[in-house]
């Protein structure tokens, strides 16, 4: 994994790449500048700290908080970061500038409907609204454009795979027989998932809620869509993930000044993600009628497996972040951790993030349990938990890597390294208060996903503590959280604004102290994981969609779903059964 | 180990989710510890942060 970029910069080398990641940066960062200012009136609103705008248009805000920052910000930054890491680590230019400019044109177009028709809610006049928060399922319905605006991100971020992907193409013709690039090989294994898990949404935008929102159909089944949607919905968050794992593998380590401990490790860990991350989705919905208790047992187990990518994660970027404390003088049980460059925001920035990633993983297996699902269903906790994975462990360790990586795609140094540190420090404490109070909420029974959580007549309860404190808490790490964003956003622009520098940045990242040629080579069998994770999705999916379907009305439904102890028909099971069978063995031969 | 301004928010940054849930863990012991006694131990905890940063933080002597 040594450096390709020699002794040029990266802008230098490959400046048609640097042109595309900085486009996709800056879409990345005015929609987190716009997503983070609708979080700081949302934080206000509910917790009645600051009203300035009617409930109603909370819904609104809520719908572009969590599609601007959720969607837009991770997945161009996504985007940018991989685009970074193709060309770096095959150390070659994408095949076609203008292939690559089309699915940042389709993204960026897709990205301007989808916006237009959600701020469309805020001016009653225009007849256009979108408000169906992040979960744009049925029965909620948003004006088709934002549907279609959706489809075109969707597909743009399929171009934009097909990008690496052909990238790839051209390297293996020119090196036969070299295991493939780990940044690249991370890069395209997430793309597979990507693949394989935006077809559940793609079905779900193009064939029904379109049609449905453009008054060509009547009525949808609200289970399908909703089930297709957590068919996307959970791997959307290893989407996000991914990126920020790739940083924490390959820069992560060389900005704590030693090396990545295990290259196969690594690989073995996304392709765990590959095949693992797809059939979980039904997790988001134990407490939905018409799927089959065993389907949701079956989902839950699928989900714990998920656990051990994760704790490999923890086990290997930990063990190289100590590998380098060591290099740099640092010694003793923990005594060590002095010896990191904390005084360098990409570094502490990634290195909290990782921290808080760990307390979202623990709050993620109380979600995915079953039984205990149950007591935070649709609390304030769910929002507690991902803003530490999404809006943490993804949003941190995303603006810590713009430290480092911004520099090298505008040939800028970063304007200011103590502004970048207190601003990732600022995000830490900010989401601390925000996140925890949220999840002592949800413990309390308080609502999420609305703007009145106060019900008449009835007092929410914590053993600890006062329903007050949470909600100052909440307000307190809300605003931190957006000044932390103005402080990002401000070094940022003025770094790229700065004069241009000979060495913006260190960019050279050492081999792993034990390299690829320590794996397996089947772990480069793309092909071969692509199928397994296929039949597993097939496994997982077949049988309660085929129930779904049959029990909630049809495809386009018309009755509502039953409950969850009447199971498919027999026929249908035969036919789902042998179609099932069939698909199967279509992928292996 | 010099005391730099960077350690020093970290440290910071770590105390205010360890005083947040103090009330919790003192509360494990059949401790109910009011709010007002969590922030004078973080006020206490930040004084004895400045007093340790003026002795041996950047710029010091003993730091020289």
């Amino acid at each position: 994994m040594a450096t390709a970029s020699g002794g040029s910069e990266f802008v230098d080398k490959f400046p048609d790449e640097a042109a595309i990641i900085k486009a996709s940066f800056l879409i990345a960062f005015v929609s987190l500048g716009i997503g983070a200012f609708f979080g700081l009136i949302q934080a206000l609103h509910r917790t009645n700290v600051l009203r300035v705008i009617d409930s109603a248009d909370y819904y609104t805000l809520l719908t572009g908080h969590g599609v601007l920052l959720a969607i837009v910000f991770t997945i161009f930054f996504l985007c940018g970061v991989f685009h970074w890491a193709v060309a770096r680590s095959l150390d070659r230019p994408a095949e076609s500038a203008l292939f690559s400019w089309a699915w940042v044109g389709l993204m960026t177009t897709g990205t301007v409907l989808a916006t237009v028709a959600i701020l469309g809610g805020l001016v009653p006049n225009l007849g256009m609204s979108a408000d169906v928060l992040f979960t744009f399922y049925a029965p909620l319905q948003a004006h088709p454009i934002f549907y279609i605006g959706l489809a075109m991100f969707i597909v743009g971020t399929w171009l934009s795979g097909a990008d690496w992907f052909l990238s790839y193409r051209a390297w293996r013709q020119d090196h036969p027989d070299e295991r493939i690039p780990l940044q690249t090989f991370m890069v395209l294994t997430t793309m597979i998932m990507w693949y394989i898990s935006t077809l559940g949404v793609a079905v779900s935008v193009v064939f029904f809620l379109i049609p449905w929102s453009l008054g060509l159909i009547e009525s949808v089944n609200p289970l399908l869509t909703r089930t297709l949607f957590w068919y996307f919905g959970h791997p959307i968050v290893y989407f996000w993930l991914m990126p920020a794992y790739l940083l924490w593998y390959t820069v992560l380590p060389k900005l704590a000044g030693g090396r990545l401990f295990s290259d196969p490790l690594a690989r073995v860990v996304f392709l765990l993600f590959l095949l693992l991350s797809t059939p979980v989705g039904i997790h988001h919905q134990y407490l939905d009628p018409g799927i089959a208790e065993g389907f949701k047992f079956i989902a839950m187990t699928n989900t714990m497996f998920l656990l051990l990518p994760s704790l490999l994660t923890a086990f290997t970027v930990v063990a190289s972040v100590e590998h380098g404390a060591r290099q740099r003088g640092g010694e003793g049980y923990l005594r060590w951790l002095g010896a990191l460059p904390w005084r360098d925001p990409a570094f502490t920035g990634m290195a909290l993030a990782g921290a808080m990633f760990a307390a979202g993983g623990f709050s993620g297996m109380i979600n995915a349990g079953m039984n205990i699902n149950y007591l935070i269903h649709n609390t304030l906790w769910v929002p507690g938990h991902f803003h530490l994975t999404v809006g943490t462990a993804v949003a941190l360790t995303m603006m810590a890597g713009s430290y480092w990586l911004v520099p090298q795609v505008t040939g800028t140094k970063l304007y200011s390294r103590p502004i970048g540190l207190l601003q990732v420090i600022m995000w830490f404490v900010g989401m601390v208060f925000m996140s925890n109070a949220m999840h002592r909420a949800g413990l309390a029974g308080i609502p999420r996903r609305t703007a009145e959580p106060q019900y008449q007549n009835f007092e929410f309860l914590t053993p600890i503590g006062s329903i007050f404190e949470l909600r100052v808490q909440i307000a307190l790490g809300g605003t931190l959280l957006f000044l932390s964003v103005v402080l990002f956003l401000f070094n940022i622009l003025l770094t790229s604004l700065g004069e241009e520098s000979d060495r913006p940045v260190d960019s050279y990242l050492p081999e792993p102290l034990s390299g690829p040629e320590g794996s397996p080579r089947i772990l480069d069998n793309l092909a071969m994981w692509t199928g397994i994770a296929a039949v597993l999705v097939v496994l997982a999916y077949t049988l309660p969609l085929a129930g779904i379907i049959q029990n909630g009305g049809g495809l386009f439904g018309g009755g509502l779903p039953v409950p969850a102890t009447v199971s498919a028909g027999f026929d249908l099971v035969m036919t789902t059964v042998t179609s099932a069978f069939n698909t199967l063995w279509g992928v292996v031969a | 180990m010099k005391l730099t301004k960077a350690r020093a928010l970290i440290l910071i940054a770590f105390s205010v989710p360890v005083a947040i849930e103090l009330r919790t863990v003192a509360g494990f012991f059949n401790v109910e510890l009011p709010l007002i006694a969590v922030a004078v131990i973080e006020f206490l905890f930040l004084a004895l942060l400045f007093v340790l940063y003026g002795l041996y933080g950047e710029g010091s002597e003993s730091a020289a």
